[in-house]
């Protein structure tokens, strides 16, 4: 599935690292694919995306794309910001468990209180120096 | 196993005493220290040259003194058979020096070890500290990138808890209003003006749900804890406190599961605890005080659930009843707590032993709790991803 990507017209706060290992990670997102590693030997699926599978420490993994698609498991408002990210305060962010049973934090767009358990996407956040995720409620307008 | 004993100690008040690099005159760190441990080994009634080994916190990136732990020993000009070092485990920081303090005890090498620590950090403004703060509570390329603040991820377990257990704000904030209440009596705490549930309820969302009042205040604080074999406490003839179980779980994760999991159960914590229960020999109705580390109202709840202290999902109404309060079924964060005693983070479990120390002592004044005999503290980093869990006993 294709994320949707919305375009945030200000710099990250505090940009991600990329590794030679990672990099395809963010190339993926860019085009609008959530992907990460899942292990051959045992299933498991990681996030963030690892070199070695955690559960049994096969090397090396393969990289899937997931769906996109989970439910909402936590979320807060952030007012007292770290410096970096002052112009941005207040901002939400959240925890969702992705349909392939994975949890993920991120940043929550659009409504910044949807009900717990609701379905939730994954969006692109497209900002002018490259690309962050983020999670908003399944189907809105964000 | 040589068993532990706490013989003495003693703190500063919690609050503001780091300088601003602009003023003439300077608080520095090691004098401060200093004259905490000398406080300390007085209060065991020991002299110096018992003393074998000295455990200290790593020290804050903002204190210039480094290689703090041997610059120390050379203040005190303490010569040492054990060993001298500092430990750093985030918000456990303190547990671990008490840890490794007394495992120079264990292992035969020194009969009286210190454990002590320096947290100075007030004259750096929140904004800034943040900048670090959120590197160390965050996969930093997958989540600080997204602005989360250590806290942040207490509010989202206040979210969750509220949703899955119908309790309200208010309820949870009970907890502010019942540890300022202990605060007020004690003269090492930071706040000591009483608060109502109003105005908890009043101030502005630092985390939503949670206000001012339901997070952390900024603190600076040094503490020592003198601690030796129960052999050597018994030699001294006044009461001492004795080490009766201790336990230690990670959970392999870092501030959330990459597997769903119920985030609240602060599994870390009932594992630690149930660790620490069966060394010790005791359940957790026998408890007559917990001191926990517990940076918002809403850690405190799932701590007391998790130590099996309250029921599950009734952590919130117990505070609200009054059961944990002073008096009541089963005194939590006699000391103020982190909320108002005071949080200097790497110290912040020192400060949780000083206050274990003075009630299992029955020193503790106006907030003692009557024929006090078993306490038990925590202390955690993450989001209770790992959790130290003590078990003490009044020795008279």
């Amino acid at each position: 599935m294709t994320l949707r990507i919305i375009r945030i017209p200000r710099r990250r706060a505090y940009p991600p690292r990329i590794s030679a290992f990672t990099q395809p990670f963010w190339h993926e997102l860019e085009k609008g694919r959530f992907t990460t590693t899942q292990c051959p030997n045992c299933g498991d699926i990681a996030f963030p995306p690892k070199q070695h599978c955690p559960a049994c420490w096969h090397r090396p993994v393969g990289w899937i794309e997931l769906s996109g698609h989970g439910s909402l498991y936590s979320r807060t408002t952030i007012h007292a910001a770290p410096g970096r990210f002052a112009e941005e305060a207040p901002y939400a962010v959240c925890i969702i468990d992705l349909a392939e049973k994975v949890r993920i934090a991120t940043r929550l767009v659009g409504d910044p209180a949807p009900a717990l358990d609701c379905a939730m996407e994954l969006v692109v956040l497209q900002y002018e120096d490259g690309p962050l995720f983020g999670a908003c409620s399944a189907g809105s307008a964000a | 196993m040589t068993e532990i004993a706490i013989i003495g100690a003693a703190a500063i008040p919690c609050g503001r005493h780091q300088s601003r690099d602009e003023e003439e005159i300077q608080t520095l760190e090691h004098e401060v220290l200093a004259g905490v441990a000398i406080d300390a080994v007085a209060d065991a009634g020991i002299d110096k040259s018992a003393i074998g080994a000295m455990v200290l916190n790593y020290p804050r990136a903002y204190t210039k003194q480094l290689y703090f732990g041997t610059f120390m020993a050379a203040q005190l000009r303490l010569e040492c058979d054990g060993v001298v070092m500092e430990v750093v485990g985030n918000g456990m920081t303190g547990g671990l020096a008490l840890e490794q303090a007394a495992q120079q005890i264990r292992g035969g090498r020194v009969e009286v070890a210190l454990a002590l620590g320096v947290n100075f950090e007030t004259a750096v403004s929140a904004t800034v500290h943040m900048n670090r703060s959120m590197r160390a509570t965050g996969d930093v390329d997958f989540h600080s990138s997204f602005g989360f603040t250590p806290i942040s991820w207490y509010a989202m377990d206040a979210t969750r808890y509220m949703h899955d257990h119908g309790v309200g704000r208010a309820e949870i904030a009970q907890v502010a209003v019942k540890n300022r209440h202990h605060a007020c009596l004690n003269p090492l705490a930071q706040f000591r003006k009483p608060i109502t549930l109003e105005e908890v309820l009043d101030q502005r969302p630092i985390v939503e749900p949670l206000g001012l009042f339901e997070v952390p205040p900024r603190s600076d604080g040094a503490a020592c804890l003198v601690l030796s074999s129960v052999d050597f406490a018994r030699t001294l003839g006044r009461p001492y406190v004795k080490l009766r179980g201790s336990g230690f779980h990670h959970e392999g994760a870092h501030q959330i599961s990459e597997r769903p999991n119920r985030m609240t159960d602060f599994n870390a914590a009932r594992r630690a605890a149930a660790i620490a229960f069966a060394e010790a020999e005791v359940e957790p109705a026998d408890i007559d005080l917990a001191e926990v580390y517990a940076p918002c109202t809403i850690v405190e709840v799932l701590v007391s659930e998790a130590l099996g202290l309250v029921a599950d999902g009734q952590g919130a109404s117990a505070c609200a009843a009054g059961e944990t309060s002073l008096g009541g079924r089963i005194p939590i964060c006699t000391s103020g707590g982190l909320l108002s005693r005071g949080h200097p983070p790497f110290i912040t479990p020192l400060y949780s032993f000083v206050e274990m120390a003075e009630q299992l002592r029955h020193r503790a004044g106006r907030r003692q709790v009557d024929g006090a005999a078993l306490g038990v503290t925590t202390c955690e980093l993450g989001n209770y991803n790992a959790a130290l869990v003590h078990v003490f006993e009044a020795m008279q």
